[in-house]
């Protein structure tokens, strides 16, 4: 108390000052940064993997834009809360599922038959409200030091064998392996889906948050493979060469690789829609499908664009429309069948 | 009696404004439920759900436990005793806290599960334990929450009046009975207040039961919020409605606890630990290699890998945006939080009043809901009120989300704080004529300052790693470190993860001793 006393009651006036003169500014930063005439795009994508492309649009076409980042689910569940209210003109979509939740909240537009056509017709929505940019394969990466080649499956209906037991990741609350299971129920029906997941739960497959920890886990030698897409492990690669990790792409058509897109969309009421169309002719350009083909080891949409040399020719893999109509009870349906699988307990 | 006399109407009234400002979320949720077609009823019966809500409250309970007994003996080991450096313990035992769930937890584990580093070092550990599910998910929590024990209990130690452990010792008493029945029961109030916070806490993370595999209720919520978002909605009033009844229940067992007013007129007493002093040391040490050491080693090692295999580049990096951002915006909101809950914390504990009860109840229970459903609660409340809409993805409102999100963690503090200035001191200070802000200037915040600061110390400790609202509220462009660990580990950039939550560490660590350790040492 001595020497303090004298001190420590000055704190408050000053604190109260500070913190008046950032609350001022606070207020008075939105008045001067509003919407304008700015292209606002959400993504769902992390700044690391598209933010070059992006500044790159900007400066072409001298249009000026704002990014908010986020996880997918979240930014949609944000723009649908804010409804017409939205500064939102573009949404981009890690996955199907919360694009297509927009979709289906009615939040977005019917985008240009020309720029629809710009894809073939699995890689976007049957009701052209969204369009497909790039895509990543399911694979089943595997530790190279635990597993030998031959024991890998064709399928990846077989990982519900006992020779699997307690072998095989998942990540059962990721928009990824839901996507998965959606399209093996609308290919071969929800008794087939169902049946696996119980098979996988039977088998103890042990259960990981997302991508990036199975194959962190299967790097270390924790659990010999998981169920992932199939860049997450040239991310990895990138930063260790070393890594004794190596992706197994099941057989061609199988269900098991499938392509998952990222979604584009215009949001409904956009004052922009004539610069958000051009971002996304802009996505589908030459130039940005090469960027998804060497920079993020995707496969480009657009036709006419090859993938890197590292990946299997796009007509080898599964490219399951991931679409709503006539998938009963929709996407609603599979988080419950995963859920009453047991697989997340 | 102070507690008899009742409450200016002002005083109430900014009480029950602030309450209302934490009772955005659970609003929002009652709302949103009202709306959707999933009645809570049918989502209660569910047996998936029940098992999950089960999950969750086991893991709650025994990380809440342990963290009882770790926070209390690390804070009284700190604060009171005479253990070898404790000054550098003093500025390490906190920072725990600071790890995001979701990095801490991916870290511990690369460090210490099967194959993880730990094998790698000439230590002679072949095979790690697994750390996974209820253990896992109980070791990481224990490790990474402690704080919220230990640094209430630190300020409340420190500011102890020593003469009553003096007449017990002078009366025969063992250390160890002293501590027993002397410390423990003076301590007591803020014990439960911290371990309330675990156990809410526990209940709301994500981060860490959805890395270790372990299915907690929020893994429901989070794996349903966007296919099944009614499901969802109401699966968080139900955490909502068990983090109210948890914090009630608590509530009514503090109501018997007295906290005795402590005016401190020396230093508090240091304790020798005689032939326990390297023992404690060694014991304490081992504790923090488990909770910084062993997610350090591994976020040094992505960030080694990456600046040797190049794809990680410090000068490209620019981490001084995002370092003054996370400051700046902890600093305030931790200032903000606790002079929110300043008036609250007077009302309950020096007068008689009917609102403070739920007041407190609110803001403490809003502490146990997801950060997204806090978040959208924020977009809610600004879109629709015609007063605050112009605040929408202004710092404002972000710091407003923060409060509501992180009060809780500043109003025990307070409360405990305000409980410990002597009424007499107040009553004489009235007597000689000084008004109530004189008062609450020269008597009460100095003698408060310890509690307020721990208080504040983990309001903004939280701040820092926070990162749904971050990125759903932040004004665009806004770059924080937990959010650029986010995005890195989001692209399995482990290196730039690594590198940044280094950073995230460090200049929590810095903040903590400049504002926290250093003003408790200021008082001695």
């Amino acid at each position: 108390m001595r020497a303090s006393s004298r001190r420590l009651p000055r704190l408050p006036r000053r604190a109260t000052a500070l913190l008046a003169a950032l609350l001022l500014v606070a207020v008075a930063a939105p008045a001067c940064s509003t919407d304008g005439d700015r292209l606002t795009i959400y993504s769902g994508r992390t700044s690391d993997l598209i933010s070059p492309l992006l500044e790159d649009f900007s400066e072409e076409t001298g249009i000026a834009i704002d990014v908010r980042y986020g996880d997918s689910a979240d930014l949609a569940l944000l723009i649908d809360e804010e409804g017409d209210r939205t500064e939102a003109d573009v949404f981009i979509s890690q996955s199907p599922g919360a694009v297509g939740f927009l979709d289906e909240q009615g939040m977005l537009s019917e985008l240009d038959p020309a720029l629809l056509d710009l894809v073939d017709e699995q890689f976007r929505a049957g009701d052209g409200q969204w369009i497909g940019l790039s895509g990543r394969v399911r694979v089943l990466v595997y530790n190279t030091d635990e597993v030998e080649g031959s024991e890998l499956p064709d399928t990846v209906l077989e990982l519900t064998d006992e020779r699997f037991a307690g072998r095989v990741a998942v990540a059962p609350n990721n928009g990824s392996f839901q996507d998965f299971v959606t399209a093996m129920r609308l290919e071969l029906g929800d008794e087939v889906a169902t049946e696996w997941l119980d098979g996988m739960a039977a088998n103890d497959a042990p259960t990981y948050s997302n991508n990036t920890a199975i194959v962190e886990a299967v790097a270390r030698g924790e659990v010999p493979m998981g169920l992932v897409n199939h860049y997450y492990l040239e991310r990895a690669l990138a930063e260790d060469p070393d890594l004794p990790a190596a992706n197994h792409f099941f057989a061609e058509g199988d269900v098991g690789s499938l392509l998952i897109v990222t979604g584009t969309s215009i949001i409904e009421g956009s004052d922009q829609s004539e610069d958000a169309q051009r971002l996304l002719e802009f996505l589908l350009s030459e130039q940005a499908q090469r960027y998804f083909a060497e920079e993020t080891f995707e496969y480009p949409l657009a036709r006419g664009v090859d993938p890197a040399d590292t990946v299997p020719p796009l007509d080898s893999i599964n490219t399951t429309t991931i679409d709503l109509d006539g998938l009963g009870g929709g996407l609603a349906r599979t988080a419950e069948l995963i859920q009453d699988s047991g697989l997340d307990r | 009696m102070a507690r008899a006399r009742r409450a200016p109407l002002t005083l109430s009234a900014a009480s029950a404004l602030v309450a209302l400002g934490f009772a955005t979320p659970l609003a929002y949720l009652v709302s949103r439920v009202a709306v959707g077609d999933v009645r809570v009823s049918s989502v209660v019966g569910d047996e998936v759900v029940q098992d999950a809500l089960f999950r969750t409250i086991v893991l709650a309970t025994l990380v809440a436990a342990s963290a009882a007994v770790v926070g209390t003996a690390l804070a009284w080991l700190v604060a009171r005793s005479d253990l070898p450096f404790r000054r550098v313990f003093a500025v390490l035992v906190p920072l725990p806290l600071v790890f995001p769930s979701f990095v801490g937890a991916l870290a511990l584990r690369a460090s210490v599960a099967p194959g993880g580093l730990l094998e790698s070092l000439p230590l002679g550990i072949d095979r790690l334990p697994q750390v996974d599910g209820l253990f896992g998910s109980w070791l990481v929590l224990t490790l990474f929450t402690y704080p919220y024990v230990q640094l209430p209990v630190a300020a409340r130690l420190r500011a102890l009046s020593p003469s009553l452990e003096e007449s017990a010792r002078l009366l025969g008493r063992r250390p160890l009975a002293v501590f027993v029945q002397v410390v423990l029961p003076q301590a007591r109030t803020a014990i439960a207040a911290g371990t309330l916070l675990v156990f809410l806490y526990a209940v709301s993370d994500f981060g860490a039961v959805d890395l270790l595999g372990y299915p907690a209720l929020t893994r429901v919520i989070y794996a349903n919020r966007v296919l099944r978002r009614d499901l969802a909605m109401a699966l968080g009033l139900v955490l909502a409605v068990v983090a109210l009844l948890v914090t009630i229940a608590e509530r009514r067992a503090a109501r018997n606890a007295a906290t005795a007013p402590s005016l401190r007129t020396k230093r508090s007493l240091t304790v020798p630990l005689g032939r326990w002093r390297w023992p404690a040391f060694a014991l304490v040490v081992f504790f923090l290699l488990n909770a910084i050491a062993a997610p350090v080693l591994s976020l040094a090692h992505w960030t080694r890998r990456g600046l040797s295999s190049g794809s990680l580049d410090v000068q490209d990096a620019d981490l001084w945006t995002p370092v003054l951002n996370t400051a700046g915006i902890a600093l305030v909101t931790a200032l903000v939080a606790v002079a929110v809950v300043l008036p609250l914390a007077f009302l309950s504990t020096r007068y008689r009043s009917r609102i403070a009860g739920p007041a407190l109840t609110l803001v403490v229970g809003g502490f146990a809901l997801p950060g997204i459903v806090i978040a959208l609660s924020m977009v809610f409340l600004s879109l629709n009120s015609p007063l605050l809409d112009r605040l929408y993805q202004t710092f404002v409102l972000l710091v407003v989300a923060y409060v509501v999100h992180f009060g809780a963690q500043s109003v025990r503090a307070a409360a405990v704080a305000v409980s410990s200035v002597p009424a007499r001191l107040d009553d004489a200070a009235r007597m000689l004529g000084a008004d109530r802000w004189r008062r609450l200037f020269r008597i009460d915040i100095p003698l408060m300052a310890p509690g307020l600061a721990a208080g504040g110390g983990l309001v903004l400790l939280s701040t820092m790693k926070e990162l749904p609202a971050t990125l759903l509220l932040a004004p665009i462009g806004f770059e924080t470190l937990a959010t650029r660990i986010w995005s890195a580990t989001e692209a399995n950039a482990l290196a730039e993860a690594g590198l940044t939550a280094l950073v995230l560490l460090a200049v929590s660590g810095l903040l903590t001793w400049l504002l926290v350790v250093r003003r408790a040492e200021l008082l001695d």
